[in-house]
């Protein structure tokens, strides 16, 4: 065996800053989004949906789902502006970070399905600006939250990034919402 | 070694994303689409089957349905419970007035002029067909991505008609029925349409095919409406239906008392599709 440099020991100075932690998970996030917006640009849509019995079209099962990823990314705001001592007068209780995790896993699994008969039962397009808004800020969603999960458990990374990674894929999903839950509800009225 | 939970989020979510995209190209309708011509499509998920009335039914006894209580709380003709049919006391008094023999007769004859609609078999599109002095147009849709027009020549009681992308649609409709399969958008569907009759509430708009176009928001689109005997309805917008594959979205509730739905700040004015009066043809 020859010598080699030592791999495994870690080259602090080189990140003392943290920000090339970001580079990988920035290209992961990337790809992700990039690969959802080709196949849903290449991909012929077919208008196949899966429906939930009780609604009355697919697109009220989307538009409900969505908004439950919504409601449980308010609470993930929330309770992340509760951790971090950002809300006067309140105390983060200790369940606080279960609370945080929980909303977001529940708030993630409901837009997959969404998303998935999104792509592949509309595709991605452009015919209008919202549904151009609306197809963008989709894949980039996935693309964002794959980021936010992937430099979560890292350490050492600057204090903004965690803050900025939440409130960036929470924009996103709000606009989401209004591009499509918020514009069907109000086409087609609001009910199942 | 301590477990990375976001990245056991993020690996869940993938898996149930490719379980929902695997669930989808598996459902019926899609497979539905490679299977050979004639084939019985089997139930769509894509809504809950509300059966035709059976054309004797029609015919015979004019049940006067009663659709104001389906649309009103429903935008498309698919909700999931059945739409409440009710015979009204004012319409059945009215005489009967559709024509003898052509309800379930299996007799060869054919109509000059006439309208079919009903839902596809296993419920997961409406298909509606009118046929006017040797010109036919038809017209599928799912109330959601799956929409197209087909327009052709009708000869000895037979439509062989052909749309956008493929799309096909063959018919016979000489048994008072209109048997037959069809294919959009890649998904084929079989049915077997009743005739639509005259006989409608005071009014309303009766059974039928409506289009409408518009521009919204510079973007020309065109809606199709395909409205049940029982007065539910499945409508599809494409947008710029002059293109080579229009994309295609659930249409706004089409009002049966005015002939209009609004989309978009936009009232789009729908005109029926008449085999029996050729308007539209």
């Amino acid at each position: 065996m020859t010598a080699q440099p030592d791999v495994s020991s870690p080259a602090p100075d080189r990140y003392s800053l943290g920000i090339g932690k970001l580079v990988v998970p920035s290209l992961i996030g990337g790809l992700v989004a990039l690969t959802l917006g080709v196949y849903g640009r290449l991909h012929h849509p077919t208008g196949v949906v899966v429906n939930i019995a009780g609604f009355t079209s697919a697109g009220y099962v989307k538009s409900w789902l969505a908004t439950i990823a919504t409601f449980f990314a308010i609470v993930q705001v929330t309770s992340a502006l509760v951790m971090y001592g950002k809300i006067p007068r309140v105390t983060a209780p200790s369940w606080i970070g279960r609370l945080h995790q929980w909303s977001g896993r529940i708030a993630f699994l409901a837009a997959v399905p969404v998303a998935i008969d999104c792509l592949y039962g509309l595709g991605f397009q452009t015919y209008s600006t919202r549904v151009l808004i609306h197809s963008i800020l989709g894949c980039a969603f996935f693309g964002f939250f794959t980021i936010k999960m992937l430099i979560l458990p890292k350490r050492g990374l600057p204090n903004w990034t965690l803050p900025l990674a939440g409130a960036v894929v929470f924009t996103v999903l709000v606009g989401i919402w209004f591009t499509s839950a918020f514009w069907f509800f109000s086409t087609f009225g609001l009910h199942r | 070694m301590k477990v990375n939970m976001p990245l056991v989020t993020l690996l869940s979510g993938a898996a149930l994303g490719v379980g929902v995209l695997v669930a989808s190209m598996l459902s019926p309708s899609s497979t539905a689409s490679a299977s050979s011509t004639g084939a019985t499509s089997p139930p769509s998920p894509a809504f809950t089957v509300t059966a035709p009335p059976p054309a004797s039914t029609a015919s015979g006894t004019a049940p006067a349905t009663t659709p104001t209580t389906a649309s009103a709380t429903a935008p498309t003709s698919a909700p999931a419970t059945a739409p409440v049919v009710t015979p009204t006391s004012a319409s059945a008094a009215a005489p009967a007035t559709t024509p003898a023999a052509t309800g379930s007769s299996s007799t060869s004859y054919v109509p000059p002029q006439a309208d079919y609609v009903a839902q596809v078999n296993g419920g997961g599109a409406a298909v509606a067909i009118s046929v006017h002095k040797g010109k036919a147009v038809a017209y599928v849709c799912n109330g959601h991505a799956v929409a197209a027009w087909y327009r052709g020549s009708a000869a000895n009681g037979k439509l062989n008609l052909t749309g956008k992308n493929g799309a096909r649609l063959s018919v016979d409709y000489r048994s008072g029925k209109a048997k037959g399969s069809l294919t959009a958008d890649g998904v084929q569907y079989s049915f077997s349409a009743p005739m639509v009759h005259g006989v409608v509430p005071t009014g309303q708009r009766p059974p039928g095919l409506y289009e409408a176009t518009a521009t919204v928001d510079g973007v020309s689109i065109k809606a199709g409406w395909i409205v049940l005997p029982d007065g539910s309805q499945v409508g599809s917008v494409e947008y710029d239906p002059g293109s080579a594959i229009p994309p295609t979205a659930q249409a706004p509730l089409l009002n049966l008392a005015t002939g209009t739905a609004q989309y978009d700040g936009v009232t789009l004015v729908a005109s029926l599709i008449s085999g029996l009066t050729g308007s539209g043809f």
